[in-house]
């Protein structure tokens, strides 16, 4: 018997919940309303990974004591991964890191942790998805191209739906500005709205718009049309509801100056209201952040000192897999195709568990394989979207792994 | 027989900056089959402007060899279709633009939109990502 089912999907951060499924004896068979990236995560992975030990089939009780055995000899353990798991599963690797006093970061801590920083500590304000379908006038896509990312953000939130205040769509009520580097295919959407910088010029163009909303005429380093950005300071200043979605190319460009975010945000929010809306790839890369920073009070990068949580760059990923860790745990990602190609080669040298539903480039120099189902097909839970607010994810199909959650709980009753 | 003289010409070499960026095509076909031939195909490419190609005498299609101070790759080269940037080159943010990315960082986040390369045209194979990575 088929049975049609409401999904919420895990494809991206926007956790579309509107996917119709139909599922016939525990398979899925059609799937309308997903995008190419929630149909590519519905229909799974090509190659699924099995348990192993040194690249050797082994039995699941096995690999779960090989990987405890590991993680308890370590040092110096890290716990790394998370963005594809649900904030349950996030709950047990904190856990599980408390038990080690080991180190937990996640993917967030080279992509938008630094955003969602600025939006937790109140610096910077922040408003839902349904607040910008219903009410966004000006959308602003800085260093962001979700029609690449996340392929429904314009069309179900941002730019094309009907919304309360914006019935007459984006025809007439609503303008869209892409500032990027290249004509992506949202700036093309944006038309005369997209604004091309040069590389690395982000803070120089946000402190030009500043400058510019102040009545300033701004002077910049690079060639530039002065008018252009007179005008783009008056239409961001008409705004009834603006809305600001900060992708990679903006938050890369401006790390180490972030809290000009806070500046820009105030300086628009003299004359109209503005919110920032981080463009969070993974469908919960977002929810480690809330659950440790619920946990901890701190928001990534984080190691266990008796229990005591201490945070600072020197237990980011990057710096940990660089030098410092003796053992990594792998949860739902593939840091072999992520992280810079130095830190890859380095994790053939040292101990590493991996735990995921698919076999990937990690797979490859894993010392311990341990399968677990895909968290929103197999497994349901919680997660939190790219605005903040927090979801029901639910399982499609009964799935022949263990949860990744339930897999670290395991690890934690062994390491004991 | 005639001596082949262009396999003992130096290819010249040009600096470029690398940005990367998200494509939806790319990551789709990567979340299905990371190892495969497809996800290959469209990871292992470098945009560039027409003109800056013609400038480096790089053709549409050919094969170059990306150097960083952290790796070096073997990548394809295509023209974009529209003017862009001088002096940029664009990759999908995959393992092969990774493989060139430096890890030394102030912050914890390296430059994955900011990679300093040299290019030049090579004859040599598209490198996969088993040799990105050997064991």
């Amino acid at each position: 018997m088929t049975e049609m089912v409401t999904w919420t999907c895990t494809g991206c951060a926007l956790l579309c919940e509107d996917i119709q499924v139909s599922i016939s004896d525990n398979r899925i068979e059609h799937v309308e309303n997903a995008c190419m990236k929630g149909k590519a995560r519905v229909f799974g992975c090509k190659e699924q990974a099995v348990p192993t030990i040194h690249g050797d089939k082994a039995d699941i009780d096995d690999v779960i004591k090989d990987a405890a055995r590991i993680l308890r000899d370590a040092k110096n353990p890290l716990l790394y991964g998370w963005s594809n798991s649900t904030n349950e599963a996030h709950i047990a690797g904190i856990e599980l890191a408390r038990t080690l006093g080991g180190i937990i970061d996640s993917t967030s801590s080279f992509c938008q942790g630094i955003t969602v920083n600025e939006i937790l500590s109140g610096s910077v304000p922040s408003c839902t998805l349904e607040e910008v379908r219903e009410k966004a006038d000006v959308i602003v896509f800085w260093g962001a191209d979700p029609m690449s990312s996340h392929p429904r953000h314009m069309s179900k939130y941002s730019y094309f739906p009907r919304g309360e205040l914006r019935q007459r769509g984006y025809e007439e009520d609503r303008t869209a500005i892409s500032i990027d580097v290249w004509q992506s295919r949202t700036a093309k959407i944006c038309k005369n709205g997209f604004h091309r910088i040069p590389p690395g010029k982000d803070a120089e163009f946000m402190r030009g718009l500043i400058e510019a909303l102040s009545g300033r005429v701004p002077k910049l380093s690079f060639d530039y049309d002065v008018k252009r950005i007179l005008e783009l300071a008056a239409t961001l200043k008409k705004a009834e509801f603006g809305v600001l979605f900060a992708g990679l190319g903006l938050i890369y460009s401006i790390k180490e100056d972030i809290t000009l975010l806070s500046e820009f945000t105030a300086a628009l929010n003299q004359f109209s209201h503005y919110s920032l809306i981080p463009m969070a790839g993974h469908f919960n890369m977002r929810g480690f952040n809330h659950t440790l920073h619920e946990k901890t009070g701190h928001i990534y990068r984080v190691k266990f000192v008796d229990g005591k949580a201490i945070s600072g760059v020197e237990y980011s990923v990057i710096e940990q897999m660089k030098r410092n860790a003796d053992a990594v745990l792998v949860v739902g990602s593939d840091p072999l195709a992520s992280l810079p190609g130095s830190i890859s080669k380095r994790l053939k040298d040292i101990p590493l568990i991996l735990i995921d539903p698919c076999m990937n480039l990690t797979s490859r120099v894993a010392d311990v394989t341990i399968p677990c189902s895909t968290s929103g097909i197999e497994a349901g839970g919680t997660a939190v979207r790219m605005d903040g607010k927090t979801m029901d994810i639910h399982a499609l199909v009964q799935g022949n792994n263990m949860s990744d959650e339930k897999i670290i709980e395991r690890i934690i009753e062994e390491v004991g | 027989m005639a001596l082949d003289v262009s396999k003992f010409i130096k290819a010249p070499e040009y600096g470029i900056t690398i940005v990367t960026y998200r494509d939806v095509f790319q990551s789709s076909v990567c979340d299905e089959d990371r190892n495969g031939k497809e996800c290959e195909r469209l990871s292992a490419v470098i945009v560039l402007d027409a003109t800056e190609m013609k400038r480096m005498g790089i053709q549409d299609g050919v094969n170059v060899r990306l150097t960083s101070k952290c790796g070096s790759i073997v990548v394809r080269a295509v023209s974009s279709p529209r003017e862009e940037q001088k002096g940029i080159g664009f990759m999908v943010n995959s393992p092969w633009s990774n493989a060139l990315v430096y890890d030394e960082t102030t912050d914890g986040i390296p430059e994955f939109k900011n990679i300093k390369v040299k290019i030049k045209v090579t004859n040599e194979e598209i490198m996969s990502h088993r040799e990105l990575f050997p064991l």
